[in-house]
């Protein structure tokens, strides 16, 4: 019989020493970013009632959800997003709250991916959320925000703004049914020109299908903006195309320069987003770091509209980048060692170095011999002899202050 | 700079992409007389290629360890999609099709039809579209060998000619998709290097409308 007793299930990991340092730290860096912004920490259950996550629009697939019953029989799935469950909190424990709510999460979310895809099913997620706010002030809040988190624990990144109304204005002036509008959506997504210039073949020269058949291609700096204002003209398309330009000049002055892109064909979870949507992306990770917008539509579906605008960071990736940086744990410096009726000695001399700060360890050998190979191998700059005396054995040159 | 990475699928689709390169203006030689190396220098240096199974195409570009990749759409649609499918550049063309013995009528009564495939996603995606329940089973090697043994009821697969249908008594039942090489990109890297891939999109996409 096949036995799984000493391995984890495909898709989770240990996360051990080095790499585990670096995740602490991209959560220390992230949690002192949002929290200097006002943002308070929340934590939601690991388990939630499927239903949560089953409203209409919220983008999750049956699939990809962990699900099992309560005692009573009531499907019940294991965390696979932290938006939905903080959507449920603000529309009822918040609901009377004092508005807008500025929440953050830092926890992990699980999703159920195909089998030797090389993904992960748990991964560590941190966010914040911005509800009870609409408008520019509360997008440019959220995108500085997620530039500033960035720019702490992910050197190097690019990050790209776009709008979900965009689509759907064009596509609300097309004669489609919206199985060829979902069609449409996922061309544009994909960027597939080839499938895109199939669907809309048989609409000609309508202006809107025109303006469609460009939306993909339609990312980059400035002249983005201003390709898509000759042929956008005014109307829903053209007053969504102004607030993306205003919300784009504002952020120039963030300090972001050239690593700032709009995208107008972002259409991702378009049933989802209702308004700015925003991604980042790093050199050597092939998807996004960090994926948010604005999500107006969704507290109504828990019964209580209010609008809303967040993100979402990968901390697995981003402490994958800042694992270069920060470089793996430093020996101890020093090793107490007790001969044989001193332990509580020891035991002493340890709790006054790390009083004091000093990272020591104990030593656990009952000879001298042992306790000073052990030191020798690990590194450990200085070795302390307690007995009816206390010696002192530098081994090697201490770096950095004493 | 780093030069773009690009995955070219071997065998089938592979001189197509190396003459549609060189059309466009990338010297392929070290495509042609590769030797033992597997990541090979193309154009001025500019770009690089590896080659690999159909595949695993996808999985380097999906993981963003190559930024680029020339695959047939038979293998982006069994796969999934998470990256740009940005050209079609034209060759490698073929087409899905339901496929069942000359004469029977395979959407006849109502038992559950039995379906060979190399392809089981493309092949449950149909029927799923059909309201039609059917039962899959995998087969490896040369499909038309189920529905002659007895296996099954009608195979999914490639059909370019329709020789090798007719060879074994079988016949095109319903046409499911159209298949031809395409161009990926992964999407980070279409964010971080937009010229460059603009630039070798351009180049391309001029040779294919020619």
């Amino acid at each position: 019989m096949r036995t799984y007793s000493k391995i984890t299930p495909e898709g989770v990991r240990d996360i051990l020493f080095e790499e585990c340092r670096a995740h602490r730290e991209v959560q220390r860096r992230l949690t002192q970013a949002f929290s200097l912004r006002g943002y308070q920490e929340v934590i939601t259950p690991g388990l939630e009632y499927y239903d949560v996550f089953s409203i209409p629009g919220a983008a999750i697939p049956q699939r990809e959800m962990y699900k099992t019953t309560d005692n009573r029989g009531r499907l019940v799935v294991f965390r696979p997003d932290s938006t939905l469950p903080i959507a449920r909190m603000a529309t009822s424990r918040l609901q009377s709250h004092k508005k807008p709510l500025r929440l953050f999460y830092n926890q992990n979310v699980y999703r159920n991916r195909p089998d030797l895809s090389g993904r992960n099913d748990e991964s560590a997620q941190m966010g914040i959320e911005l509800i009870g706010a609409p408008g520019l002030r509360a997008d440019l809040e959220a995108i500085s925000v997620a530039a500033q988190a960035l720019s702490d624990c992910a050197p190097g990144f690019r990050m790209e703004v776009g709008h979900a109304g965009f689509f759907q204005a064009l596509a609300d002036k097309l004669p489609l049914s919206p199985d060829k509008k979902e069609e449409l959506r996922v061309a544009i997504e994909l960027k597939n020109y080839a499938a895109l210039e199939g669907l809309l073949e048989p609409l000609g020269h309508d202006p809107a299908a025109q303006a469609m058949r460009r939306l993909p291609r339609l990312f980059g700096g400035e002249e983005a903006l201003e390709e898509a204002r000759q042929w956008c003209g005014s109307g829903e398309a053209g007053e969504t195309l102004g607030y993306l330009r205003a919300l784009y000049g504002a952020l120039q002055n963030l300090g972001l320069g050239d690593r700032l892109m709009v995208d107008l064909g972002l259409v991702q979870r378009n049933d989802y987003y209702t308004g700015v949507v925003f991604s980042a992306y790093v050199p050597r990770h092939g998807s996004a770091v960090l994926m948010g917008g604005r999500y107006d539509a969704l507290c109504g579906k828990f019964g209580e509209p209010m609008p809303a605008v967040g993100f979402a960071v990968d901390v697995d990736a981003c402490a994958r980048l800042l694992g270069g940086y920060i470089g793996g744990r430093p020996a101890p410096r020093v090793l107490v060692y007790g001969e044989p009726g001193y332990e509580i000695q020891a035991e002493n001399s340890v709790s006054n170095l790390t009083r004091q700060g000093v990272p020591c360890e104990l030593s656990l050998w009952d000879g001298w011999e042992e306790s000073l190979a052990y030191a020798q191998e690990l590194g450990i700059s200085k070795l302390l002899r307690v007995g009816e005396t206390v010696t002192e054995l530098q081994l090697t040159e201490e770096e950095g202050n004493p | 700079m780093k030069p773009l990475r690009i995955a070219l699928t071997k065998g089938r689709l592979e001189k197509h992409t190396a003459s549609l390169l060189e059309q466009a203006g990338y010297g392929c030689g070290s495509l042609r007389d590769k030797g033992r190396r597997l990541i090979l220098p193309v154009g001025g240096g500019e770009i690089e290629a590896v080659l690999a199974k159909a595949a695993d195409v996808i999985t380097y570009v999906e993981h963003g360890v190559c930024d680029l990749g020339v695959v047939g759409k038979d293998t982006i649609a069994e796969m999934g999609h998470h990256f740009f499918e940005i050209l079609d550049l034209g060759f490698g063309r073929c087409a899905f099709a339901l496929a069942a013995p000359r004469g029977a009528d395979f959407y006849a009564g109502y038992g559950v039809k039995t379906i060979a495939t190399k392809y089981p996603s493309i092949a449950r995606r149909f029927f799923e579209s059909k309201h039609m329940d059917v039962r899959v089973i995998k087969i490896e090697g040369s499909v038309e060998l189920a529905p002659l043994l007895g296996l099954s009821d009608g195979i999914v697969d490639i059909v370019e000619t329709g020789a090798t249908l007719r060879e074994n008594g079988l016949e095109v039942v319903e046409r499911i998709m159209e298949v031809s090489a395409r161009l990926i990109v992964n999407p980070a890297s279409m964010k971080l290097r937009k010229a460059e891939i603009d630039q070798l999109t351009k180049r391309l996409s001029n040779v294919t409308a020619a």
